[in-house]
């Protein structure tokens, strides 16, 4: 019990210190308005040329609230890398390392902490655009507790991708190139960009093979059309990405603590 | 009667050796080896104030991190109150306090307050104990009016403060120090020195104290370590150090540059720096 109630406090105040950053809400509030409006813009038009009222089961209603969800999470996602970067160039690590602590886990509930308190403040002012802009959603009450009970995973497994990326730092030093990429898979592959159930269905069954369509895809579109069943196959396929990914973070750990030599001295 | 001496910390042979990779040519890469440490062994007794001092990249530093468990040793034992650091650094983690010149524990947009809070729960600490604890911690660093400013807003001098009383939550048995004073002006660098040697002699805490600072030698430690190129070249008590003749009307200072000097003073032979500084 001890063991996580340490890590609860770590997410705890990570959430609490990540509300410091009034300016930065701000500042994406406005960065989240202007991108919702081009792409409603976007799909207004798209919909219009096609003389369609759906595309793969999503309405325009639909892809504004998808859009609305899946920008939450993306834009919620706290920045590890850099942090981890940092923390093996400049050898802050020591700070953490000489503490009873897992590293990997100190930063797991220090960005799970803050991510939880980035997505309730990014989603009031989503909702609120998405609201004004395309109305209130089907099914909003069960697509929202179908949502919520997937998201702590996606949050998880998006760490864990993050985490990787930022463990290379013990190789690289430097992983701006790595966690970019990474971020523009999750964006592409995740489904943000377009939901995807729109890709072909050959692209479709190569993306739901990869973890990233269970970080954005899998809670957005649970969202807009919650089914008990989708839940059940997103929640197993989280499960079994945080594994896979979560074993290898620890491997890679294990074999990062090895090469580690501190700047200093 | 024979009084049996706790050792804190107990280093033999201990030496790491890191491998360096230097390009040469588009594909061809050569390997070097730099020696950091090498083969260093000393033993601090419990309750004493040790300053390892050194030039820079001299490997205190590394020395200092194979200690607290951070990096592995390439060949060599130590023992760090019975524990072996790399092996047990968790266990050992409740047992030590250790504070890393510039690098922070504390939270930067909150008061250090919450920091403590957390700290109590990471050592999983009894929150009776840890409320008299850090009430006693307050009081002695004089944090009261500072607990619930956010960290960001204290000065270097206070943010220190709060950083070693940060460090002494647990009750750790031995502190490292790793430049606590580095740019600090001369009021706080006294607070903080003061402070530092008064939990040594009142609480028998260990302290093993890494700094460039002569002044933070001066009034905190009793013994002086002195390591250069990775060799330890001098053990001897501050006191003793100060009034050897060869370094007669010469402050700290000037004593400790005379040694690292030497060192790289080729016209003397071995035996004839042995004689001098070891």
């Amino acid at each position: 019990m001890s063991f996580l109630k340490k890590y609860w406090a770590i997410a705890w105040i990570a959430g609490k210190s990540n509300l410091a950053y009034a300016g930065e809400v701000g500042s994406r509030m406005f960065f989240l308005t202007v991108i919702l409006y081009i792409f409603m813009c976007l799909w207004k038009t798209t919909f219009a040329n096609a003389g369609a009222t759906n595309f793969a089961g999503y309405t325009p209603r639909d892809i504004i609230w998808y859009l609305a969800f899946a920008e939450c999470i993306m834009m919620s996602s706290p920045r590890v890398t850099p942090l981890i970067d940092e923390d093996v160039r400049t050898g802050s690590i020591a700070v953490q390392l000489v503490r009873p602590l897992s590293y990997p886990l100190y930063r797991l509930a220090s960005n799970f902490g803050e991510q939880v308190v980035k997505f309730a403040v990014t989603a009031v002012a989503a909702f609120l655009i998405a609201l004004l802009f395309a109305g209130v959603p089907e099914n909003f009450v069960t697509g929202f507790l179908f949502a919520l009970l997937v998201l702590p995973f996606a949050f998880v497994l998006d760490f864990l991708g993050y985490l990787l990326v930022g463990l290379c730092a013990f190789w690289f030093e430097d992983t701006t190139g790595l966690a970019l990429i990474y971020s523009r898979l999750t964006m592409i592959a995740g489904g943000m960009l377009l939901p995807l159930e729109l890709f072909p269905e050959q692209f479709q069954v190569v993306l739901r093979s990869l973890p990233f369509a269970y970080i954005v895809n899998g809670p957005a579109r649970l969202f807009v059309h919650p089914d008990a069943e989708a839940l059940g196959m997103v929640l197993v396929n989280q499960i079994v990405w945080i594994a896979i990914l979560g074993l290898a973070a620890a491997a890679v750990f294990k074999k990062a603590l090895n090469r580690i030599a501190l700047n200093g001295g | 009667m024979v009084m049996v001496m706790n050792l804190a910390v107990e280093v033999n042979n201990l030496r790491k050796v890191y491998e360096v990779h230097k390009r040469r040519g588009f594909f061809a890469r050569e390997k070097t080896e730099v020696v950091s440490v090498d083969s260093v062994s000393f033993t601090v007794p419990e309750g004493q104030a040790l300053a390892f001092v050194g030039p820079n990249g001299a490997g205190k530093s590394t020395t200092i991190r194979m200690l607290t468990g951070i990096l592995t040793p390439t060949s060599g034992d130590a023992r760090v109150l019975g524990f072996t650091p790399w092996k047990d650094r968790s266990k050992m983690a409740f047992q030590i306090g250790a504070v890393f010149g510039q690098r922070s524990q504390l939270w930067y947009h909150l008061p250090a307050g919450d920091t403590f809070d957390l700290l109590a729960k990471i050592y999983n600490l009894n929150p009776v104990e840890y409320r008299k604890r850090r009430n006693e911690l307050v009081e002695r660093f004089e944090l009261g009016p500072l607990l619930d400013v956010p960290v960001r807003k204290l000065s270097l001098g206070q943010r220190m403060r709060a950083e070693v009383a940060a460090s002494l939550l647990h009750k750790p048995r031995l502190l490292m120090l790793d430049e606590p004073t580095i740019g600090l002006d001369i009021n706080a660098r006294h607070q903080l020195r003061e402070l530092i040697r008064d939990w040594n002699r009142n609480e028998g805490l260990t302290v093993f104290l890494t700094s460039h600072d002569t002044g933070d030698i001066e009034s905190v430690a009793e013994r002086v370590i002195i390591i250069n190129h990775g060799r330890l070249i001098l053990d001897d008590t501050v006191d003793n150090l100060r009034n050897r003749k060869e370094f007669a009307g010469m402050s700290l200072e000037d004593a400790l540059a005379h040694i690292y000097g030497l060192e790289h003073d080729d016209s003397l032979d071995d035996v004839k720096k042995e004689a001098l500084i070891v």
